[in-house]
């Protein structure tokens, strides 16, 4: 039996506009194991980037219970949800969302610094992740003198660095061209054969082939959660 | 685990150097206001040590002067000067004194003359403690003597003026000069006197009135020149500061019984000249200073402005940083350093730019100026503060944004 890593009961989040209320997320329950490759899909405004934030610890739920590794996280305080973000979740966003002022080496190092690794330490860590993406001759190279496709290596590099417990991924390949995003999703499957915890919210009907499950969500609820 | 101050310093500074020309035109309201402070306090400090610095070569702190008073309305006929017998009276009584001086007549000059040249001198009559009180002595021969004070005789000290008008390149020691319709024997020349003085008109020379002075034994001029016996002044010199405002309050009760409760006299201490001098320039510093604080505070005002933009414009920054860990307070340390840092910047700019225009400040108003290090710590730190006290709104604002709409601001 698979080890529950994240687990979500009735999740919900209302956005208050003041005359109206907008149910971004209307009773979400689920469940994701360790290991596990999942995809969210689903059309815009459908709710999956709320849920990606909930999940990513970015924001909190104004009801249900979301559960990671044993935590009940909708009760912590913003001082230990970034606790968490820095330790059990590494993000890769579709716009990249690096440092455009720091070189890669520095933008990678970012989350070691957050968690008080000394300088050495965290730079030798840094190194060694960006040479496993392929990146270790870019090093102080800023973010804008690389590719596209380069530039997701490196948030994925920082997205692993600490070590996370899930990697989230929020249209990763969004902003890529067709080979840049083929190069970026085998980079993913790498990452889930070596046994991390993936999610990913998705358009692209490539993920299909790497996910193990694919959850669909329309209008704030799951309409499937069957195993691919 | 929250970042550390030093990755805060390193991440800060860095920032500050990529946004150079941002960095100078904010920090220009602190590097105005620190420098006015270092040219003020400085200023103010050239002031105080020029005061103290006449002092000083009129005798010194512990110098207490008795002198006639001006402002009493002489009604009864209480003397208005010391016969020398009620100066040896004085004397007896004050034994804590270090050095005692009657003077004659410091404000009458007389002629004097020597083959065939004329000078016109102030000739004072004194004891031989007036180089001790004075700190000036003689460059050439001998001061007066107790032996010439008892023995009435008629000898002479001449300033170097009264040498160079009278002698030239002469050696005046033993010849005999004229004053007072009296032969005088020249003893000694007294040491060339200069301090540079404040303003050009004229000599440079504050000093030079010394230089024409000639110096006979007190008691030479109340028995053998005048008639009067009149001496309106004389001069007290103690071991240490901490004597004189006793010593005064000491002195004025021996006066006033001498003048049967009559202030004839006045007793003036140099040290309550020095206070009164601090005390004047005082009021001259709390005023500049009030000034230099309203561009401080302006310069405040300016750099939380400007660091509220700067949040604004780095909002995608921060939602980063904080998807990636940063605590709330590690955000509120980055912006608050990177404030400090810029002020401290400034102040230490605002020194250097103070420091340097003071050189040409005090040439232009012919004045000395005194820089030293704890204005300018005083300076640094206070620029410092203005970061401190106006950075932290804007650190507030950046610690409270929401990580998901930092993250999706455009």
């Amino acid at each position: 039996m698979q080890e529950v890593i994240i687990k979500t009961e009735n999740l919900e989040k209302v956005y208050d506009m003041g005359k109206h209320k907008v149910t971004a997320l209307d009773g979400i329950d689920i469940e994701i194991y360790r290991g596990e490759f999942l995809a969210i899909m689903g059309p815009s405004g459908s709710g999956k980037s709320t849920l990606m934030h909930i999940l990513g610890c970015l924001d909190t739920p104004t009801g249900g219970d979301y559960i990671l590794e044993d935590r009940e996280v909708s009760k912590l305080k913003k001082r230990q949800l970034a606790t968490v973000r820095n330790q059990k979740i590494g993000f890769v966003f579709q716009t990249f969302n690096l440092l455009p002022h720091l070189n890669i080496l520095k933008n990678v190092e970012l989350p070691l610094m957050y968690c008080g690794v000394p300088h050495a330490k965290r730079k030798k860590r840094a190194i060694e992740i960006l040479e496993q993406v392929g990146l270790g001759d870019r090093l102080k190279h800023k973010p804008s003198e690389l590719s596209g496709g380069q530039r997701q290596r490196v948030a994925i590099a920082r997205a692993i660095v600490n070590e996370p417990a899930i990697i989230l991924a929020d249209e990763p390949t969004g902003n890529l061209d067709t080979n840049s995003g083929s190069d970026i999703l085998s980079i993913f499957s790498e990452l889930h054969h070596k046994g991390n915890t993936i999610i990913m919210v998705t358009h692209d009907q490539r993920v299909a082939g790497s996910a193990n499950r694919i959850i669909h969500i329309i209008d704030g609820k799951i309409t499937n959660g069957d195993i691919a | 685990m929250a970042i550390s101050l030093r990755e805060s310093v390193i991440v800060g500074l860095s920032d500050l150097w990529i946004r150079k020309v941002r960095t100078v035109v904010t920090v220009l309201g602190i590097v105005l206001g620190t420098m006015s402070i270092i040219v003020v306090l400085s200023l103010v400090k050239g002031v105080n040590k020029m005061t103290e610095q006449w002092l000083q070569e009129r005798g010194g702190a512990t110098k207490i002067s008795v002198h006639r008073n001006w402002e009493y309305n002489r009604e009864n006929n209480e003397r208005w000067y010391f016969d020398f017998k009620e100066l040896r009276l004085i004397e007896s009584l004050i034994p804590e004194a270090l050095y005692f001086n009657p003077q004659f007549n410091q404000w009458q000059w007389y002629r004097a003359f020597y083959n065939g040249k004329e000078f016109w001198a102030p000739v004072m009559g004194v004891f031989p403690d007036f180089t001790k009180i004075e700190e000036w002595d003689v460059q050439k021969g001998r001061f007066l003597n107790n032996f010439d004070l008892d023995a009435y005789n008629d000898v002479i000290v001449i300033g170097t003026t009264v040498r160079d008008e009278l002698f030239g390149n002469e050696n005046p020691i033993g010849k005999y000069i004229y004053v007072m319709d009296r032969k005088f024997q020249v003893i000694g020349i007294m040491r060339h006197r200069y301090m540079k003085a404040r303003n050009q008109i004229g000599d440079d020379n504050a000093l030079e009135y010394l230089n024409r002075r000639c110096f006979v034994p007190l008691s030479t001029v109340l028995h053998k020149v005048s008639n009067e016996n009149r001496v309106q002044s004389f001069d007290v010199k103690l071991r240490d500061v901490s004597q004189v405002i006793p010593f005064k309050d000491k002195l004025d009760a021996i006066l006033l019984n001498l003048r049967h409760g009559h202030q004839i006299f006045t007793v003036e201490s140099a040290k309550e000249r020095i206070d009164q001098s601090s005390q004047d320039t005082m009021v001259f510093k709390i005023v500049f200073i009030m000034i230099s604080s309203i561009s401080l505070f302006v310069g405040g005002i300016v750099i939380t402005n400007i660091m509220l933009a700067t949040i604004q414009e780095r909002t995608r920054e921060i939602g980063i940083r904080m998807a990636t860990g940063a605590r709330r307070f590690d955000i509120f340390v980055q912006f608050l350093v990177q404030t400090v840092l810029t002020t401290l910047i400034g102040g230490i700019l605002g020194v250097m730019l103070g420091i340097s225009i003071l050189g040409k400040v005090s040439s232009f108003i012919d004045m000395e100026v005194v820089v030293d290090v704890k204005m300018i710590v005083l300076a640094v730190i206070i620029s410092a503060g203005v970061g401190l006290v106006f950075g932290i709104a804007p650190a507030i604002h950046a610690s409270n944004l929401n990580p998901v709409k930092a993250l999706r601001y455009e």
